[in-house]
């Protein structure tokens, strides 16, 4: 179960908070998935996930003072600028969970990484359950899937401008006083 | 009381009794044991009595979107009960209903069938805006949520609270039964917008 | 597109989806969420196209299925979602991780605390924060109150649409005295708002046990009047069984969970397999099915609430032993000192003016929490900054997953039984759309 290295476009793995995050290549993507169902036997596709990291790091953030152990009560948490969270190799992660339907549920999160406008492979040839998922994430994030046999906004109207889950889409609503500029 | 006219003359209607002023009780009257038969039954006007009727029989739309269509449902229930009030008909077409508890968030997508849903209805309408969300946007003040239903229809109650308890709801509908027994016309006739 | 997949025999593996569609999977065309009307049907200028808009009398809110019909069979099929897109995650990367909880609830709201929970393990899973036995008992209670409460609703609405119309009132009979508990518990019926990160936010209130005792002998009792109206029933046994019949290849092909993929024959449930909370303490069965039909995912959904009724017995029976413990987590730095320490202690008042103000600070990470939903897997991926507030918040909705699944079982549907098949897979908008 550790041997992550043989995914196809395979990059690098991290293991956080219990979970294991392998990061592949954006164009083997769907062969890593495959890979991962047939060989590894993650079964389920469970979500898929964009994130945009686009001002990510711009300001810095304090972060507890401690070990990996625990946080230390009686050290006091400063709000300088402790600590920068680490750079990412581009604006868009884009992940995918999986899960095994046997004892243990082992879940494998794989990631790639993209810029905007960067087309990545549709894995509904590999789980039919990744077409409103990929829609969904087409729609807010608006990452191209090529191959997707129905690529078309889920959410949104249907001529909605803009994809409004991204970092530069503004909050929308109306101004309201008192609260944060919006 | 002493001002309004009581009398069926002051109706301008005519009956027996005034082409015939030496008449006495009839046996009807006697049973009854009033001296003024006019004063034993309830004399309105063709209005109040019509208002009276719409108001027992409001029957709401099936507009349930979010949450609170979810309290919605547990007034029907047996706790509060919404039939007493004669409403537990909830028309599926909005061409049998009366009113429109718009009750959930609305989505911009959904604006269109809800006006659509809004300009079926016969008049006389009415809208109950249900809960925070339908009355202003509610807590998401973004660019999915219409900020409050009546910039596309015009409502007559505005229902607080996320979402309403059922009695909330119910003080509502009382308060619009009570507002149009006083004869306050219904919204799209006041208000000026969204008509 | 890639389709040349290497398949290397394995003693038991489940089948590859490929294109064409793979044997013995009704999963309709090369777009698994829609079913074409076949081309020679479509000349025959025969089919009617009709909406179920997304105004429409089954109470499963904003939904909308393009439906083509031959006469009353389903030959053609299409949803279309978004009718209730309230854009949560964006909402949320501007609140606090405080305010933010306020926000899943809304969710799925009807098994609004489970929304709740995933966010708020979520929060302390990044935190590695350690909670309380109290608060995680307590959750654990409300969160099983809960369960039976989503499937009341499910059991009255479904059986509504079918026609057994009564079961409507029986069902939110029970309900009534559910929410009353919530409300006793955490002052509001629906969206409690309870749990906070670190534990709950206020003791249970005294009062409390002998209300759900009363309630957890009454809820068997109920279940019974339920079976005995409608399980003997031959209107509802014809309506239901052997309708909307969902393999378990397919299930999980389509990332079915929870009742739906328990009754296609696929024992699996996280309460069981991955213990979340302290369910790896309290006795339970998981129900299995394997007919995969709308009379199967009733069966479960109605044994469910059997179980659930089970663990909140338990959680009871613990709970009460538990008096005066403390409820929620001591780390000043996330959770709100008590007020009496206010007037004295001059750190309590500056955590509790940070907390209130800029809000806690969650270390930077992703990570991913799953729990079972009475929708099934309901999840929640955050990505912090290391800010106040949330970067990324993401849900994985049962919902979602369910309605995708409505093609493949409305294959050779009647459209009578397409009401009954959606009804089954028990999708909640709000869920679907956030």
């Amino acid at each position: 179960m550790s041997d992550w290295s043989k995914i196809p476009g395979y990059v690098s793995t991290t293991e956080a908070y219990g979970e294991t995050t392998v990061v592949v290549e954006r164009d083997r993507v769907s062969d890593a998935c495959a890979h991962a169902r047939d060989e590894l036997g993650f079964n389920v596709l469970i979500d898929v996930v964009a994130t945009d990291y686009l001002h990510w790091g711009g300001q810095g953030v304090s972060g507890y003072i401690g070990t990996a152990g625990g946080r230390d009560l009686n050290l006091p948490m400063t709000q300088g600028l402790q600590a920068l969270p680490n750079v990412k190799p581009a604006r868009f992660s884009l992940s995918y969970h999986l899960l095994a339907l046997r004892q243990g549920a082992p879940r494998l999160r794989l990631q790639c990484w993209l810029e905007d406008g960067d087309p990545v492979e549709s894995i509904v040839p590999v789980w039919p359950a990744a077409d409103w998922l990929e829609r969904e994430q087409y729609d807010l994030m608006g990452i191209r899937f090529t191959g997707h046999p129905n690529l078309a906004r889920l959410l949104m109207e249907d001529d909605w401008e803009g994809h409004p889950l991204r970092k530069d889409y503004p909050i929308g609503g109306e101004p309201v006083r008192f609260s944060p500029a919006e | 009381m002493s001002d309004e006219p009581t009398r069926l003359r002051d109706y301008g209607l005519q009956s027996e009794r005034l082409l015939w002023p030496t008449k006495g009780p009839s046996r009807f009257e006697e049973e009854l044991g009033v001296e003024e038969l006019e004063q034993a039954l309830g004399i309105t006007t063709l209005e109040k009595a019509v208002r009276w009727a719409q108001t027992k029989s409001m029957w709401p739309d099936t507009f349930g979107l979010a949450c609170c269509a979810i309290e919605m449902m547990s007034i029907v229930g047996s706790r509060y009960d919404l039939a007493r009030f004669g409403m537990e008909a909830f028309r599926s077409s909005p061409r049998q209903a009366d009113l429109l508890i718009v009750s959930g968030r609305v989505a911009h997508k959904m604006a269109k069938p809800l006006r659509q849903i809004y300009d079926q209805m016969l008049e006389p309408k009415w809208v109950i805006a249900m809960g925070a969300c339908a009355s202003s946007g509610g807590m998401f003040n973004n660019y999915a949520i219409l900020q409050g239903v009546d910039r596309i229809v015009p409502v007559d109650i505005y229902v607080p609270f996320c979402p309403p308890r059922p009695e909330a709801l119910m003080e509502g509908i009382i308060r619009l039964h009570e507002a149009h027994m006083a004869g306050i016309p219904p919204a799209y006739e006041r208000k000026q917008v969204a008509t | 597109m890639s389709t040349t997949l290497q398949h290397v025999g394995r003693a038991r593996r489940w089948p590859i989806v490929g294109d064409p569609i793979y044997e013995g999977s009704r999963i309709p065309s090369r777009v698994p969420t829609v079913m074409d009307v076949p081309a020679a049907l479509r000349e025959t200028d025969d089919i009617l196209q009709v909406n179920f808009g997304p105004n429409h009398p089954s109470t499963h809110g904003v939904l909308r299925l393009i439906v083509d019909l031959d006469g009353e069979d389903v030959v053609g099929l299409s949803a279309v979602i978004g009718y209730l897109h309230t854009g949560f995650e964006k909402n949320m990367e501007q609140k606090t991780w405080w305010k933010a909880i306020t926000y899943p609830e809304r969710i799925d709201y009807v098994g609004y605390q489970n929304n709740e929970l995933v966010f708020v393990l979520a929060i302390e899973k990044l935190l590695e924060l350690e909670v309380p036995e109290k608060a995680t008992w307590t959750r654990m209670l409300l969160c099983e109150l809960n369960r039976i409460h989503s499937h009341l609703v499910f059991l009255g609405t479904s059986a509504l649409e079918l026609g057994a119309i009564s079961m409507f009132w029986y069902c939110f009979r029970e309900r009534e005295t559910i929410l009353d508990l919530f409300e006793l518990v955490a002052g509001q019926r629906m969206h409690t708002r309870y749990f906070q990160a670190g534990g709950i936010a206020e003791d249970i209130p005294g009062g409390f046990f002998p209300e759900a005792r009363k309630f957890v002998e009454r809820m068997p009792v109920a279940l019974e009047e339920y079976l005995t109206l409608l399980d003997r029933n031959q209107i509802w046994l014809e309506r239901t069984q052997g309708i909307g019949q969902l393999s378990a290849a397919d299930a999980v092909a389509l990332a079915q969970s929870g009742p739906v993929l328990r009754a296609s024959g696929v024992d699996w449930d996280l309460r069981r397999d991955a213990p979340y909370l302290a369910y790896d303490q309290v006795d339970f069965r998981v129900p299995v099915y394997t007919g995969g039909d709308v009379y199967d995912r009733y069966r479960v959904r109605m044994d469910e609430m059997a179980e659930s009724t089970k663990i909140a017995r338990q959680c009871i029976d613990r709970l009460e032993r538990m008096e005066g413990e403390p409820w929620i987590a001591d780390d000043r730095k996330v959770v709100l000192p008590p007020r009496e320490e206010l007037h004295t202690s001059m750190e309590s008042l500056i955590h509790h003016f940070k907390i209130v103000t800029e809000g806690y600070r969650v270390p930077a990470g992703e990570v991913y929490v799953a729990i079972e939903s009475p929708r099934g897997e309901s999840g929640c991926y955050v990505v912090s900054d290391g800010g106040p507030k949330p970067w990324r918040v993401h849900f994985r909705a049962p919902s979602f997953a369910a309605l995708q699944a409505t093609a493949t079982c409305s294959k050779g549907a009647l459209i009578a039984d397409l009401i009954a098949i959606v009804g089954s897979l028990d999708a909640v908008m709000g869920d679907t759309d956030r």
